[in-house]
């Protein structure tokens, strides 16, 4: 199966180790990655989207029109923009006026929109396509003894009509699955459903409650479960619940929060052998006490 | 307030002219478990509709808790009439930005100038390291930077804006 | 000779309480009835339910009929059902139906139960060695069951059966069967049943939190439940016994209790774009109970969207719940749970009193939820071949809840109309009942006639002489826990007792004759039985003594069954034997002492009076003139219709009222069976029951009629409120929901040059100083009004500030398309009612608005106000006149709020429509139905009987206190003038007994149960217990 690579922004300027993870291990679940060539912004929900939907859907038209020329499907990583291209792909399918606007729009840069070209998530691909029973086949080094808990990209679970894959957007299963392919027992607690807090202006805006939201949230984590680390598939949850544990270490004035923090991608690549140092090598809270366990 | 005076009767139309909007009975499905509604000033959903069907135009310009929405679209499912919330807080910011210059977020010029928000493919060193191949951006390919510029310029923000993106 | 008719005969499909209620109606009427369920047992919802609001109680048996009681079976509800024209199926579901108008051929699937409920002894031995477990599904899996078991844990009998899925036919309780009364490969069985008409009472599917994508964010611990489930908590047959309620998770007291509304309704999103109606009254009752149950201390919280208390006194007990019992409501409406290691469950949620977010822990979470109706309707039009309207429920007539549409001799009642209170369940099986009644009088079927046996006189003055007939009852109870001989033996030896016979069968045709023999040959005046289930026949008993001369309150029945399973355990049969015979000593010793009792016959007048010519009052006389019974109808204006019939065109839900009252005024007047009298009121009404004598009085005249019926219809309508709030009457610009809908109608105001107009809802409504309750329709009347508006003037802005929203059921539906429509609905506290000033003769209205928290001030070139519905003024007179109550809001007190709704206590006199409280059209006529159908079987019955036992009064003990009369809750005790005494009417009692407790003297005294006779069972009971203790 093939598949077009979306890298989004964050995942190849910050955190290029998922990146490499990612193309690491399809391959190995047979899964052939193909590059998006000048491929743009997704756009993100604080961009175009915000402005207005011409720029908006020309931007996913844009987009969409380089995996349409490969004749495969999009594979994503980062929540926004898979929920971001999908919302985009799910107007322009909807209103047949959008969808001749965006070629309009696109006609004089040499690109077409049909909409054949579908947007999937990285774990709906690992989830559906592949399946945690292969998975778990395919591991060579198990994380068995660690416990775990995992955290759901809100982008790939609402509104589920537009953007699930799931049985149920309100129960999800498949992170818990595919963690537990790895070896790992996966630990249940009262916030697990609850958004990391990450994307979008609320930071921003806000950041002392922010801040207060995500402590609630890893407060729940610390007190209710043994979690070893946390496995998350979206690149602002990655970057946000490392981000978060530092400022909330500042504030208490301990090292209370150290919950080593991986994409879904990193744990895989290297349950399936696959070199640490290239894989898992940047973060912002210390993974040792879980890889030295590997 | 004196919504003879301060209110414009069919501003929804202008904002968020779906059949959904108005089904809003004002349940606060969406606020329970809103994590931006965490935030201070909170954002409220539903006060947002409200504002938006009464046509309270001041009061959404200077609004600005639109903006500090996640996006994590939970309203959006949870919302017993199908209102699409996380549509609706798009629909406003699209509205303010369009009549407020200063609403427009500069990650739009951001993405205009190199096609992201920001700097992608710039770090070869670390990616090499890594193993990673080079990365075919927009930035890097001329040709296909200004026909996706050219292409921005049409629609309506950045249009109205040009001076923004150097135009 | 003349060809004999066939009995008509009824298919009443599910035997919930609707159902039960139109089958009882269609026995009472003399038709046979086939009652079905699909469940393994009867009673549906209500089986499950210790409590209903108002009064908190069951009150189950209050459906059944009150006159000639001794005739009917009158046993717990919950228990079971006996009517000799019923024949109960449950576990039987309807394949297929043929045929069409009065000529059903019904396909009936039986469904094999796998125990013989006619051989086993409910020993339950079976359920001992059972070695499978499943949740039980009437405790809603908070408790197991084995895979043979009781369905019903107070059933009785107990109806044991086997779940074939859960079965693994391991044979163990073949084994221990000793009545063989299992058979592990019985099949299910197909009948086909002819049946002149169907009633549908089938309920519909309820919401499964199990089944449904949106209840995932709640259900996240056993300690979410449904409001069914908590039902259960809180049974004393239930998963705590009645006690305290507990968290089914780790059994710990329930300290704070959260009730989430509208789970699976009001969800336009899921599709479910309607209300459940019973759901908020549902969760008030439920709140109250936990608090009385586990005291102060318990917390409890409701979070709804609309509270729906649009019903009558479901105002009050709404008041009552918060103001009393502390009960809290939140209008938030919660996106999730979330279970916590504790097992507390954490909900966040806005409260929009204090604009502030809330976290709270809570130990139980009630999910309310609904109903979900379309599959089940889509189901029965399959099967019936019935049409399926827009909103894909079954199609009824254009004016009719009842009537499925184009499909005579079929009809529905109960929850397929929408989920109804146990109020509209009852109204509705009646309704059908009657509409059904009409359709097979002109049928040409026959009714059941029963056979007329004098009440003998003889032996009445003998000393008393018992013969004891015990039955073996085949191989049920066999010899197991019981010697017959040794039994027969012993109570030869008490004194009074004559002889002693044992009987095969009793219940069996054999044993009637042997009965028969035995009493035709006894020198013996009063007759014992030993038998199982004694009340299942002792009505059919009673007739066989009576043919054999005997009276029939000289035959007793109790319970050998019960002893000989008791017996059964006892380690010798023989000892128990002896002690088994004292027991019935006590029972030969109140028979022995018993009076002879006498029922009198009353003949009916068989004339009608109905008041009130309103939609609802000519519905009833027309139902009932079709049918043959001669009607008065009494209406104090000068023309008919009431206040629909004259004032309104146009309903919400398409009806035409104006129009169908002038068809229906030129049927009545047609009709050679009505007497109509206008211009005039009732003034006075003499007589009992079965015979009225009403002075009617003619205000322009002032002459006086006299009247004779036996049965009285009170449909005295209302109209709308008045007001002095808001500006009314000082300007043009302020003018009521109905002057607007006339003024509109009529082309006297022209929607079309309106900017804002604001509408007031519950004006004078819902608060304790006013009317004090929902007026249920004004809601519907605003959005109706708005939607006009709209209609003609799209850029018109609507505002309706509203409490409560009020569009139950399917009415929901209206709200919404108002809301499609742009019509602004915000709500308001009566804490912070609106403001209006007028300036320069224009209403300016301010308010606070609860959702952006700010006053809003609003120049409205038009205000209209909602006030509500008021009883007619004459309802005091009436009542008066006919010696009923009205409630503290002026409507007529029914004798019952939940189980008798159209009924007074008073036998013969009945109630529909507005009287009983301000309700839609559609269910006036569906009242006024039901109204007319009971009258027609209480006329039809040409005579009442009364019941031999009644309260009586000892002249000589009685010092006129008139206490008794004050307590007797169903006006049968009277003073009388003349004679200077107190009288009981024979046919109002009902032998409650309240009298003879209340009386100082003893001068009161319920016959059959007189001091005498208790004083010497007593006495036999504890003799027994003194020789046993002297014994040991």
């Amino acid at each position: 199966m093939e598949l077009c690579l979306f890298l989004g922004c964050n995942t190849p300027a910050i955190r290029p180790d998922v990146e490499r993870a990612i193309r690491a291990t399809m391959p190995v679940l047979g899964i052939d990655l193909v590059d998006s060539d000048n491929y743009v912004c997704c756009p993100a929900f604080g961009a175009f989207p915000s402005t207005d939907i011409d720029s908006w859907l020309a931007t996913s038209g844009w987009n969409l029109s380089i995996a349409e020329e490969k004749g495969c499907d999009f594979v994503v990583q980062c929540g926004s923009c898979y929920s971001s291209l999908r919302m985009g792909r799910e107007h322009m399918m909807h209103h047949a006026d959008k969808m001749a606007r965006v070629n309009e729009l696109l006609e004089p840069t040499g690109r077409t929109v049909t909409g054949k070209s579908k947007v999937r998530h990285v774990s709906e691909v690992l989830y559906k396509e592949i399946g945690p029973e292969t998975i778990a086949g395919q591991v060579k080094k198990s994380l068995k003894g660690l416990h775990g808990i995992v955290q759901y990209p809100c982008h790939t679970l609402f509104p589920s009509e537009v953007v699930g894959f799931e049985e149920s957007a309100r129960a999800p299963k498949g992170m818990r699955q595919l963690v537990e392919a790895l070896g790992a027992t996966v630990d249940s607690y009262s916030r697990e459903l609850q958004c990391c807090g990450g994307a979008g202006g609320f930071m921003k805006s806000t950041p002392e409650q922010a801040i207060e939201f995500a402590k609630t949230k890893f407060d729940a984590i610390l007190d209710e479960t043994k979690a070893d680390f946390i496995a998350v598939s979206c690149i602002t949850c990655l970057m946000h619940m490392e981000n978060v544990q530092n400022t909330l270490n500042k504030r208490v004035g301990e090292e209370r929060y150290k919950i080593p923090v991986f994409d879904y991608n990193q744990l895989l690549a290297l349950c399936l052998g696959f070199d640490p140092k290239q894989v898992a090598s940047i973060c912002n809270v210390s993974r040792d006490s879980v890889l030295s366990r590997i | 307030m004196d919504l003879q005076q301060g209110s414009i009767k069919d501003l929804w139309k202008a904002i968020y002219n779906t059949g959904d909007l108005h089904h809003c009975f004002n349940c606060s499905t969406c606020l329970s478990g809103c994590p931006a509604s965490h935030g201070d000033p909170p954002l409220l959903v539903r006060n947002l509709a409200r504002k938006v069907i009464l046509g309270l135009e001041e009061e959404l310009l200077n609004d600005d808790t639109p903006w500090a929405c996640v996006s994590c679209s939970k309203c959006e499912e949870m919302c017993p009439m199908d209102v699409k919330p996380f549509e609706m807080i798009l629909a406003i910011r699209q509205w303010q930005s369009a009549n407020d210059e200063t609403r427009v977020p500069p990650s739009i010029v951001e993405i205009y100038k190199r096609g992201y928000t920001q700097a992608v493919g710039v770090n070869t060193d670390l990616r090499d390291k890594l193993g990673l191949p080079e990365l075919k951006t927009i930035t890097n390919n001329p040709e296909q930077l200004q026909f996706f510029r050219e292409m921005l310029m049409k629609t309506p923000v950045v249009s109205a804006n040009d001076y923004m993106f150097g135009g | 000779m003349a060809e004999k008719k066939p009995t008509g005969t009824v298919l009443v499909a599910g035997a919930g309480i609707s159902g039960i209620k139109a089958a009882i109606e269609l026995a009472e009427g003399g038709y046979k009835v086939l009652l079905t369920d699909a469940s393994t047992q009867i009673g549906g919802i209500l089986a499950k339910l210790d409590y209903q609001f108002p009064t908190d109680h069951c009150g189950m048996c209050r459906m059944l009929p009150m006159v000639g009681r001794e005739y009917g079976s009158q046993y717990c509800m919950r228990k079971s059902l006996f009517h000799e024209n019923i024949e109960i199926l449950p576990f039987t579901e309807i394949t297929s139906v043929q045929g069409d108008g009065g000529n059903y051929k019904v396909e009936l699937l039986k469904k094999a139960r796998l125990v013989d409920p006619a051989v086993c002894n409910e020993m339950g031995e079976c359920i001992d060695v059972c070695p499978v477990e499943v949740p039980d599904e009437f405790n809603h899996g908070l408790t197991k069951r084995k895979a043979i078991y009781q369905a019903i844990p107070h059933n009785t009998p107990k109806m044991l059966l086997i779940d074939r899925e859960a079965c693994t036919k391991c044979g163990e309780c073949v084994k221990v069967c000793t009545t063989n009364a299992i058979n592990l490969d019985a099949q299910d069985e197909v009948e086909t049943r002819e049946v002149h008409s169907i009633v549908l009472a089938s309920g519909v599917k309820l919401y499964n939190t199990r089944e449904f994508e949106d209840a995932k964010s709640y259900a996240v611990s056993p300690d979410v439940v449904t409001s069914l489930a908590f039902e259960r908590m809180m049974s004393s047959s239930g998963t705590y016994e009645g006690g305290v309620i507990k968290r089914p998770s780790d059994g710990k007291p329930a300290k704070n209790i959260a009730w989430i509304q509208c789970m699976g309704s009001r969800n336009r999103r899921q599709k479910r774009d309607y209300c459940s109606s019973i759901c908020c009254m549902f969760a008030l009752k439920e709140a109250v109970l936990a608090k009385e149950k586990g005291g102060p201390e318990v917390d409890t919280t409701i979070f709804y969207m609309d509270m729906r208390t649009f019903g009558k006194g479901f105002q009050q007990y709404r008041d009552k719940a918060v103001d009393e019992h502390g009960v809290k409501l939140i209008r938030c409406r919660v996106q999730g749970v979330m279970l916590k290691p504790d097992g507390s469950l954490e909900m966040r949620y806005f409260d929009p009193e204090t604009n502030e977010f809330f976290v709270k822990d809570y130990d139980l979470v009630v999910m309310s939820t609904g109903q979900i109706p379309f599959e089940t309707h889509k189901k029965w039009a399959d099967l019936l071949n019935a049409p399926l309207d827009e909103r894909g429920l079954l199609a009824t007539e254009q004016y009719s809840k009842i009537k499925i549409a184009g499909k005579p001799g079929l009809f529905i009642c109960g929850s397929l109309m929408g989920l109804t209170d146990v109020s509209e369940a009852m109204s509705s099986g009646i309704a059908a009942a009657g509409e059904a009644t009409n359709f097979l009088t002109t049928l040409g079927v026959d009714i059941l006639k029963e056979e007329e046996i004098a009440e003998p006189t003889a032996h009445e003055r003998e000393n008393s002489l018992v013969s004891v007939a015990l039955c073996k009852c085949g191989e049920k109870v066999g010899a197991d826990g019981i010697d017959y001989e040794l039994l027969s033996a012993e109570l030869l030896r008490y004194r009074g007792v004559g002889e002693v016979n044992v009987i095969d069968s009793i219940c069996k045709a054999e044993g009637e004759t042997t009965t028969n023999d035995i009493l035709g040959k006894t020198k013996c005046n009063r007759l014992l039985v030993g038998a199982c289930q004694p009340f299942m026949y002792r009505r059919k008993l009673k007739n066989v003594a009576r043919k054999a001369g005997f009276n029939s309150s000289m035959v007793e029945i109790f319970d050998l069954f019960g002893i000989a399973r008791r017996g059964m355990v006892e380690p010798s049969v023989g000892d128990w034997t002896l002690r088994a015979a004292r027991e019935v000593k006590s029972d030969i010793e109140r028979l022995k002492y018993k009076p002879a009792l006498h029922v009198s016959t009353l003949p009916i007048n068989q004339t009608a009076l109905v008041v009130g010519g309103g939609i609802g009052g000519m519905q009833a006389a027309l139902s009932l003139a079709t049918r043959g019974v001669p009607v008065h109808l009494v209406e104090k204006e000068a023309h008919l219709g009431g206040y629909l019939g004259n004032q309104v065109e146009h309903t919400i839900d398409g009806l035409a009222p104006v129009a169908m009252a002038s068809d229906m005024k030129l049927k009545v007047f047609e009709n050679k069976n009505i007497t109509v009298h206008l211009n005039c009121e009732v003034e006075k009404t003499v007589g009992t029951l079965g015979s009225f004598e009403s002075k009617l009085h003619f205000k322009d005249t002032n002459e006086n009629t006299y009247l004779h019926h036996g049965a009285v219809i009170m449909v005295t309508g209302g109209h709308e409120g008045a007001t002095t709030e808001y500006g009314y009457g000082t300007s043009d610009k302020v003018l009521t929901q109905a002057e607007l809908k006339k003024g509109m109608a009529s082309g006297n105001i022209d929607a079309g040059g309106l900017e804002n107009v604001v509408m007031i809802q519950c004006v004078g409504s819902r608060q304790k100083e006013g009317r004090h309750y929902c007026s249920r329709i004004c809601c519907m009347w605003a959005i109706a009004n708005a939607l006009k508006i709209k209609e003609v003037n799209p850029e018109a802005r609507v505002f309706i500030l509203y409490r409560d929203v009020m569009t139950y059921g399917f009415f929901e539906q209206y709200y919404t398309k108002a809301r499609t429509a742009g019509i602004i609905f915000m709500n308001y506290s009566l804490e912070n009612k609106p403001q209006v000033e007028m300036v320069e003769g224009n209403p300016v209205v301010k308010f606070m608005d609860t959702v952006l928290n700010t006053e809003i001030e609003l120049p409205a070139d038009m205000l209209v106000l909602s006030t509500g519905v008021d009883p007619e003024e004459s309802n005091q007179r009436l009542a008066d006149a006919f010696g009923v109550t009205l409630t503290e809001d002026r409507f007529l007190a029914e004798a019952d709020s939940k189980w008798r709704p159209i009924e007074f206590q008073k036998v013969g006199l009945y109630l529909a429509g507005t009287a009983h409280s301000p309700m839609p059209l559609k269910s006036v006529i569906m009242q006024a139905e039901a109204a007319a159908q009971k009258a027609y079987t209480y006329l039809s019955g040409r005579e009442v009987h009364t019941a031999g036992v009644i309260s009586k009064v000892k002249d000589a003990l009685c010092i006129r206190c008139q206490r008794c009369i004050n307590i007797c809750p169903y006006g049968a005790r009277s003073y009388d003038e003349v004679e200077k005494c107190i009288v009981v009417d024979p046919a109002e009692c009902q032998a409650c007994g309240a009298c003879a407790v209340e009386c100082q003297n003893n001068a009161a005294e319920v016959t059959g149960w007189s001091d005498k006779q208790l004083m010497a069972a007593i006495d036999a009971k504890l003799m027994d217990d003194l020789l046993m203790s002297t014994a040991e």
